[in-house]
């Protein structure tokens, strides 16, 4: 478990929000597709994923739809919005460029400045 | 943001709480259900996979709190919970919530229904267009003292042309008038006005026209527009009625139009409403020529031009007057300083009650708040018993202001229920209360339960409901931390922080209660004093009635055109009513003692001014005295004391010479020094008129009101000065009831035409006159018992709860030794301390309070020493006696059993 990283505040929206542009997904879908695309290195709190599915929907980015899953049961599948779209590429842009900035901030070197 | 989205989820699960939770659970358990089949893939058993897949999930309730918190229902759902577990409690201490509802019932129905009149009469707006515009119009005489004096023609030609400040200006006569020609002869309440009356103020006719410019005539129109309520009872709502001849004093006077429903003339009419409006024009018979001098106007309403302040017109008028004194330096002496005044017409209606509705609705917000101040030491008590479950819920998690919301959701409820409960009783009570209040109120008619009343009503609930409420709340949510769960609520004796709260709370109560007391006594003293005050006549055995001889604008109609006829019919009506078995005496008088509410009433009686003979002719300018007619028996039948010279006899009549009898106030205050017998003095300002001498002095009468003094009378022999309203007085054994029928008989035999009214006994009137003082008296005095009840509950009820809670606190004292009246001592100690605070504080600012008062008293000093005494030392005598018993019953601790039980 010691390699795995926890959760930066305030990016698990993004990572739902990402996962779910990918395809329709169930809350435990959600949580496979981001441990999937991490490559198993990011620590998400099972309990915490739903609240904030519920705060993304509230918000008007993902939308939900009853359904069944691989196994036929009965599950609630989440899908991206037009609005989604948009808040996710903004908070794209938002985390590359403030992801660089930090970057470039941490290279500096005794010499550059 | 996303407002459209996120108010369309929150309307698809508002009100839908229970599909929502529903559908959280089967997402999560799939959740749950997958990883664990995920974990017995990896080798794991069904149970301990399960047991995982939950303990990593993390707990579902506060999972699914989270999640209704993300789709903005959170806070509903908790409300609803705390609502159901408020009306749990509720229900389950019926006992408590009985004493706190009908407290609450009884304290915002008082509120509502006082409030409902307060809103009637003093806060809506008169019922006509633009009633900012409407103002009373007085002349004044500053210089030598009068206020509202009457004015002439030419003066009204003034404000309606000169000033520039009026759209229109209406004269108003305010008095009954006989009706006849429509079934029964009545008597009703008639208007006169100018023909700008109605539009001025802005009316429209049921049916048929008003009067307009068209109709206009120098003296009064032969026609009249009568009201929804006259149409309906005398005419059955006839819509023929237009055309139709009715006979007003004895003039055919032809009807042109019905007034709307709900119409109400804006000025005080003797009895009820204004139901007959004629309109003159002020110039020809049978008013006199339109001199500067002649003021026989009386009262004026005006409504100012569109755009102008009260203030600017007000400015304008004074130059105004200053100009025309100028001009017609003759017609206003310079010491009188003439000028014209204007008021808002809605503050010259209800000023006068103001003050005594004001009282009203502090003494029951005071009653409002000393109630929730008992339901907060009720709730303070029950609280203690709950700082276990506080304690509970705490350890589980609950947020401190999270608690308070709670409680204070319980108290809302409990407040809310409390409200309701009280707006009905407001609602079925308020046409009983009205019963009581005095006639002289204006706009009754006006007063309803509307939503302005019920936001008031509202408003106060939630006043009261956060009043009692947050202070347990606070004071529980703070101390449910601390050890009650070690505690397992047995309490350790009287803990300091709720104590000082209850007693905080006590103090309160106890000063409220003070200041309710000190206003009751204040009025109750008044009203006591009036009561013993001497009317100056001995009342008893004496039945009044009145009459008012018609007085038609045609003279050559009139039969009771002159004085010597009005004296006939005296002679007529005394000899008739001499005649009644049981009679012993009767007389004649214009003015009824404490009858004369209506100064501005045809009839009413102007203060006069008088000359007297021999002095210089400046200072007879603030020489005034009422003037009332009476026949030569009214001092032996109201039994007053004859203290100089002599009474009238009947041959003080007409052609003889004139005669006066005055008072001891007008003897003391224009003859200090000599004796006003034999002097001489004229009415009015006429040289020419003959001079009228003084004959005798009488003991004053409270003529006009047993609370005005001072105003000085003289009586002149009804054969020598009459008018056209008069009151007989007998002197009988007989009770008034008994006599109407005869006395109505034999006044009809003389003339069948006259209507008699408001036959009482004389005790009646007086009694009637005090009907506004004894309103407000006894109202405040009920409010101020209760308030002493409601304080002497809390005290006995704080004391009780502090014995119970240290009984093992006296029984270890008892054991060390302490004596049973050492405790006795102790909680009677504690009794006193309270009450001693809160008296102490209660008188500072009954200090304040009571000189707010001072209009309302007579006779009676806002800081009476009485009252300033008694209040405290029957408060005191109380509190104590309410923490004797409970303290009594500390006593009897059982040192043995108390101990034991530690």
């Amino acid at each position: 478990m010691s390699k795995q990283i926890d959760l930066l505040q305030g990016t698990l929206d993004m990572l739902i929000l990402k996962a779910v542009s990918l395809g329709p997904l169930h809350g435990y879908g959600v949580l496979l597709r981001i441990q999937q695309i991490s490559g198993e290195q990011l620590e998400i709190q099972q309990g915490s994923l739903y609240p904030a599915l519920y705060r993304l929907e509230h918000q008007g980015w993902i939308t939900s739809e009853w359904g069944e899953s691989d196994n036929n049961r009965k599950a609630k599948f989440y899908r991206l919005t037009a609005a989604g779209r948009r808040q996710l590429h903004a908070e794209t842009e938002k985390w590359n460029r403030m992801a660089s900035l930090i970057a470039n901030v941490l290279r500096t070197t005794a010499e550059e400045i | 943001m996303n407002l459209l989205a996120r108010f369309r989820s929150w309307v698809r699960w508002m009100g839908n709480g229970r599909k929502l939770d529903g559908e959280m659970e089967t997402e999560m358990r799939f959740h749950m259900e997958s990883y664990a089949a995920e974990l017995v893939g990896k080798g794991m058993s069904q149970r301990e996979a399960m047991r995982a897949a939950r303990i990593e999930f993390g707990g579902v309730e506060s999972h699914k709190d989270a999640m209704r918190a993300a789709v903005g229902i959170r806070w509903w759902s908790e409300l609803g919970s705390d609502l159901r577990h408020g009306w749990r409690l509720f229900y389950k201490n019926p006992a408590f919530s009985a004493v706190a509802v009908l407290t609450l019932a009884l304290g915002v129905g008082a509120n509502t229904a006082i409030f409902s009149i307060v809103n009637a009469v003093l806060l809506r707006p008169l019922p006509y267009p633009d009633p900012d515009r409407l103002v009373r119009i007085f002349f004044n005489e500053p210089g030598v003292g009068l206020r509202d004096v009457r004015f002439s023609k030419p003066e009204l030609d003034d404000l309606e042309t000169r000033s520039g400040v009026f759209e229109d200006v209406s004269p108003i006569f305010e008095g009954s008038e006989d009706v006849t020609g429509a079934g029964q002869p009545e008597r009703v309440e008639g208007v006169n006005g100018s023909f700008s009356y109605f539009s001025m103020l802005g009316v429209t006719p049921q049916i048929g026209r008003l009067f307009g410019p068209q109709d206009f005539v120098p003296g009064f129109s032969a026609e009249a527009v009568i009201s929804d309520g006259l149409w309906r009872r005398a005419y059955g709502a006839d819509p023929h009625v237009l055309g139709r001849t009715i006979r007003i004093d004895n003039d055919p006077i032809t009807i042109i139009g019905v007034l709307p429903r709900g119409f109400r003339h804006p000025g005080p009419t003797v009895a009820g409403d204004a139901e007959v409006f004629c309109a003159g024009g002020f110039s020809g018979d049978p008013f006199p020529p339109p001199m500067r001098g002649t003021r026989v106007l009386v009262s004026g309403i005006g409504r100012l031009k569109r755009g102008l302040t009260l203030a600017e017109a007000q400015v304008r008028l004074t130059v105004m007057a200053a100009q025309i004194r100028r001009d017609f330096p003759t017609d206003y002496p310079p010491q009188a300083q003439w000028t014209i005044e204007i008021q808002p017409l809605q503050e010259t209606l209800v000023g006068k009650v103001r003050p005594m509705l004001l009282v009203l609705l502090g003494a029951v917000i005071l009653i409002v708040f000393i109630v929730s101040l008992n339901i907060a030491n009720l709730l303070l008590a029950r609280a203690s018993g709950r700082q276990q479950e506080m304690a509970v819920r705490s350890a589980l998690g609950a947020s401190r202001s999270r608690m308070v919301r709670q409680m204070l959701t319980e108290s809302m409820l409990l407040s809310l229920i409390g409200g309701v409960a009280g707006v009905a009783t407001a609602v079925g009570t308020l046409s009983f209360i009205l019963r009581f209040v005095p006639s002289n109120v204006p706009r009754l008619n006006e007063v309803r339960i509307d939503w302005v009343v019920l936001a008031f009503a509202l408003l106060i609930s939630i006043l009261t409901g956060l009043m009692f409420g947050l202070a347990p709340a606070l004071h529980l949510a703070k101390s449910a931390l601390s050890s009650a769960i070690r505690e397992g609520g047995r309490g350790s004796g009287y803990s300091t922080k709720t104590g000082r709260l209850r007693d905080v709370l006590i103090v309160s109560e106890l000063a409220f209660a003070v200041i309710l007391m000190v206003g009751a006594g204040l009025l109750l003293r008044t009203l006591r004093d009036l009561l013993q005050e001497s009317p100056g006549f001995n009342p008893t055995q004496v039945v009044t009635a009145n009459i008012q001889l018609p007085n038609p604008n045609e003279s050559e109609a009139d039969p009771y055109h002159d004085i010597p006829r009005r004296a006939a019919f005296d002679r007529e009506l005394l000899r008739r009513m001499k005649a009644i078995p049981g009679v012993e005496l009767a007389a004649i008088t214009s003015a009824l003692p404490a009858t004369n509410t209506n100064p501005n009433a045809v009839g009413g009686i102007p203060i006069e001014g008088f000359a007297i003979e021999d002095r210089p002719v400046e200072s007879s300018q603030d020489l005034s005295a009422e003037r009332i007619r009476i026949s030569s028996d009214y001092f032996k039948v109201l039994q007053t004391t004859l203290l100089r010279g002599r009474s009238f006899t009947e041959g003080d009549e007409d052609g003889k010479p004139l005669v006066a009898v005055i008072d001891e106030s007008t003897a003391h205050k224009y003859w200090p020094t000599s004796d006003p017998l034999g002097r001489r003095v004229r009415f009015g300002r006429d040289a020419t008129k003959p001079w009228t001498t003084v004959v005798g002095v009488v003991k004053d009468i409270k003529s006009d009101g047993l609370d005005i003094d001072g105003v000085p009378h003289i009586y002149v022999s009804t054969y020598q000065d009459n008018g056209k309203r008069l009151s007989v007085v007998l002197r009988t054994s007989l009770p008034a009831d008994l006599l109407e029928p005869q006395i109505r008989h034999e006044i009809q035999g003389i003339d069948p035409g006259l209507p008699v009214f408001n036959v009482s006994s004389m005790n009646d009137v007086l009694d009637r006159s005090l009907a506004s003082r004894r309103f407000s008296a006894d109202l405040v005095g009920g409010f101020a018992g209760l308030a002493v009840l409601l304080a002497s509950i809390g005290i006995y009820g704080l004391l009780a709860y502090m014995v119970g809670q240290r009984s093992r606190e006296i029984g270890i004292r008892m054991a060390l030794g302490a004596r049973r009246d050492d405790i006795l001592r102790m909680f009677l100690r504690k009794g006193s301390v309270l009450a001693g605070v809160g008296i102490v504080a209660g008188l500072v600012f009954s200090a304040f309070t009571a000189s707010m008062m001072a209009s309302l008293l007579y006779g009676v000093r806002p800081h009476d020493r009485l009252v300033f005494l008694a209040v405290p030392l029957l408060l005191f005598a109380v509190a104590v006696l309410a923490s004797y018993f409970p303290a009594r019953r500390a006593t009897k601790v059982d040192p043995m059993f108390a101990l034991r039980e530690i």
